[in-house]
């Protein structure tokens, strides 16, 4: 049957919000990032663009390429609210959709044009989300999310686009290869170098070639290509894993501070798992030095979601990986093999009072937010935390530069 | 040298003993059964180190010496005979020919010199039970045992002997069983932990046999005499948790309920379970237990509503339903109470009836934090 899936992106969707709070920033270039040194730029409003930035991009040379942009922090937890405010108009509009991202969703429209036609209905889906919002958004339809996506991509900023079905292929062919989702830095320069720039390129050469050049992957590309991939609508996405890490402002080799910030990663994702009724049955640490090298460790627990289990198992492993005498520049803390469940109680080690003290602690966190109370060995690092319960079926904030 | 022997009586025997071999040894001559012939008197023991087992099976014979024979061809070959005289004639080829009444077959021997000793105990202490009592304690404890090699005393089983009474204890830091005999009693007081290896074997022998096992233990091995049989087995060294001050004393909410009831309903609903951690819900209300489940990855979800007798005040308590299924299971009763305190302290299970005069079962069983 014929479907039809509609592609939603908010435009520069940080740099919106920002603007939103402030209209000020209207018009102007501005960069949304880390502020330090080691910042990278989350987002950028197209005025800075002109100048050459991207995000993904180091924001000292950000800086560097347009001086005359304002910079701002960014805050995760009111971009949070704001695709919570778009999800919701979405799902009451429409039957089936899919959160990609916290700016990217895709919906199944098909069946609806029997009464509204789906042009029609996405276009006035777009209006009452601009105008309830105040976001600027774009979107692409058509058959499958692969040629959709690639649509928005072409019809940004603030605007739509139809590809009728069948006609996909030409739509696609003139498009540089990189418009394709999926084709990355990596694969880009592989099909460059064998003289591959353009979709039509890809769309005349047979499947096999694809294969023999970027094995499994180039298959998949090959039909993103011809416009006949047809990836599902992933209505719920369940978390395998949940993770945080830092990179330091400067490189560092004070093990009380890396300790400190370990102990306090490890803490905020217990905290998490409990919140959501999880448990954990691996932990990993990673750390990168100063020389980028980056190693990680982990080990397998009986599931738990206590502290008192898991945050010395985390110092272990964190122990067990610090032997170059170098500076660090980043560490990290995973919790991965994830179920649902709750802690079971242990007959000799766990005492009452220290379930009563979880539990008004975690209580607590509740109501005033997660660095009301915390251990005092956490005390020392800086906010490490997020806002939102990483359980509820939404896709992770992750940074613009990690998506891929 | 050279026996006669029973092929079925034989066969008996050996599977018997063919427990302690475990499936891969590090000494390839553990995976040998040692045969020591003396005259009339055949020895056959099997070792895994930990553990050893030795018999003593009537032969025709008039030789003696010792000899190791694989002991999984041996036992392939007599499980394929039918009730004969088999005749054993070992060979100084290093090769043991065993005739039957259907042809020859030789296998190839081990000295028996190079089997490992079994351990002598030095200044034991002594107890004597019935075996279907020591049996019972076995079956009722053991399953509550650990597996954590972290924790190894957690792995075995407790032997607590005083003048009053035994007491055998098990326990996984997450369920406890203690079970008590008042009808017998030990001649002075004596604890030490048994690995569950050999109290499996034990066990599986010992069941419905009213045959007096005669227990000999010292600080590190311990030495069960019974019939024709032995075994000797290294204990677990160290100190078992004090497990006495885990049990809660004061639990003012009782809950009566008939077994079977209660345990159908709990393994039906624990199905709707999440397959990992197997977690259910006990909702306690006046005469009623609500018992609920909910896989919420794969939206399954079971609630189930059973009348009880109950006393105390209302409440939510959340357990690993295997720990109940498997407690619920190993009991005989009718009717069991289940007393608790509060949501995150252990529940105590035991039989209100079904028991036998002296005996008393405790179980433990530590609930899951529930959000409140």
């Amino acid at each position: 049957m014929q479907k039809n899936i509609l592609h939603l992106d908010l435009d520069t969707f940080f740099v919106s919000c920002e603007r939103l709070i402030d209209s000020r920033l209207q018009h102007r270039p501005l960069l949304v990032g880390g502020i330090g040194d080691r910042g990278v730029v989350a987002a950028c409003s197209y005025e800075t663009r002109a100048f050459g930035v991207h995000s993904g991009m180091s924001m000292k040379v950000a800086r560097r390429l347009c001086p005359e942009a304002v910079v701002i922090k960014g805050n995760s937890g009111i971009y949070t609210k704001y695709s919570h405010l778009v999800t919701e108009i979405i799902k009451e509009k429409v039957p089936l959709f899919e959160k990609a991202s916290v700016d990217e969703f895709y919906a199944d429209l098909t069946g609806m044009d029997k009464f509204y036609g789906c042009y029609k209905y996405a276009s006035e889906l777009r209006q009452q989300i601009i105008k309830e919002s105040g976001l600027p958004i774009s979107f692409g339809l058509s058959a499958n999310k692969i040629v959709s996506k690639v649509a928005t991509g072409e019809a940004k900023p603030n605007n739509q686009l139809q590809i009728d079905s069948g006609f996909e292929k030409s739509f696609l062919a003139p498009l540089s290869i990189r418009k394709i989702p999926s084709v990355g830095e990596k694969t880009y320069q592989t099909l460059r170098n064998l003289g591959v720039d353009k979709v039509a390129v890809i769309q005349q050469m047979p499947v096999e070639m694809m294969i023999s050049a970027l094995g499994a992957n180039g298959r998949t590309i090959w039909k993103r290509a011809n416009g006949i991939d047809n990836p599902p609508i992933i209505p719920f996405y369940e978390r395998k894993s949940i993770s945080t890490e830092r990179t330091f402002t400067k490189d560092t080799i004070d093990v009380v501070q890396l300790r400190t910030t370990i102990f306090a990663m490890a803490e905020s994702l217990a905290y998490q798992l409990r919140r959501g009724e999880k448990l954990a049955g691996t932990i990993s640490v990673k750390i990168r030095y100063s020389d980028f090298n980056t190693y990680s460790k982990q080990i397998k627990i009986p599931y738990s979601s206590a502290d008192h289990i898991i945050i010395p198992k985390v110092l272990e492993l964190f122990d067990k990986l610090y032997q170059r005498r170098l500076l660090i520049r980043l560490v990290g803390v995973k919790i991965s093999d994830i179920v649902t469940g709750n802690y079971q109680i242990n007959l000799f080690d766990d005492t009452e009072e220290m379930l009563s003290l979880y539990n008004a602690m975690d209580t607590i966190r509740g109501r005033y937010g997660e660095l009301s109370v915390m251990r005092a060995s956490s005390m020392g690092a800086k906010t490490i935390g997020r806002f939102q319960n990483p359980f509820g079926g939404e896709p992770p904030v992750l940074l613009a530069h990690r998506k891929h | 040298m050279k026996f006669i022997v029973s092929s079925t009586y034989l066969l008996k025997q050996l599977q018997v003993l063919g427990g302690v071999i475990n499936s891969s040894n590090t000494l390839p001559i553990l995976d040998n059964f040692l045969f020591d012939i003396d005259h009339s008197k055949l020895t056959v023991s099997a070792s895994d180190l930990e553990t050893t087992m030795s018999s003593v099976l009537d032969i025709e014979s008039d030789s003696e010496g010792s000899v190791a024979i694989p002991a999984r061809l041996l036992l392939d070959t007599l499980k394929t005979f039918p009730e004969q005289p088999l005749t054993f004639v070992i060979e100084d080829n290093n090769t043991v020919e065993i005739s039957s009444n259907h042809g020859k077959y030789a296998l190839a021997y081990a000295d028996g010199a190079e089997f490992p000793k079994a351990i002598t105990l030095e200044d034991p202490s002594s107890t004597t039970i019935s075996g279907d009592i020591l049996a019972t304690a076995i079956s009722k404890t053991i399953f509550a045992a650990g597996n954590d090699d972290l924790r190894p005393v957690m792995s075995g089983v407790f032997f607590q002997f005083s003048t009053d009474n035994l007491t055998f204890v098990a326990t996984d830091a997450h369920k406890l069983v203690k079970y008590t005999r008042e009808d017998v009693s030990a001649t002075q007081q004596a604890e030490f932990i048994m690995p569950k290896k050999p109290l499996t074997l034990l066990k599986g022998i010992l069941a419905a046999s009213d045959e007096n096992v005669t227990i000999e233990y010292n600080d590190s091995n311990a030495k069960f005499t019974f019939e024709n049989t032995v075994l000797v087995c290294r204990l677990i060294d160290g100190k078992y948790p004090n497990y006495e001050a885990v049990i809660p004393k004061e639990n003012p909410n009782k809950l009566s309920i008939d077994r079977s009831q209660f345990l159908s309903s709990v393994k039906r609903v624990s199905i709707f379970s999440n397959k990992t951690t197997h977690q259910i819900r006990l909702k306690i209300a006046g005469a009623e237990l609500n018992i609920s489940a909910e896989d919420i990855d794969y939206s399954n979800k079971a609630e189930e509503r059973l009348t009880c007798d109950y006393q105390g005040d209302d409440m939510q308590i959340g357990f690993n339903s295997r720990f109940l299924t498997e407690m619920l299971n190993n009991l005989n009763a009718d009717e069991v109470q289940l007393e608790m305190s509060m949501p995150n302290r252990a529940g105590i299970l035991t039989p209100v009836d079904g028991l036998d005069e002296g005996e008393h079962v405790t179980m433990l069983v530590m609930p899951v934090m529930l959000n409140s």
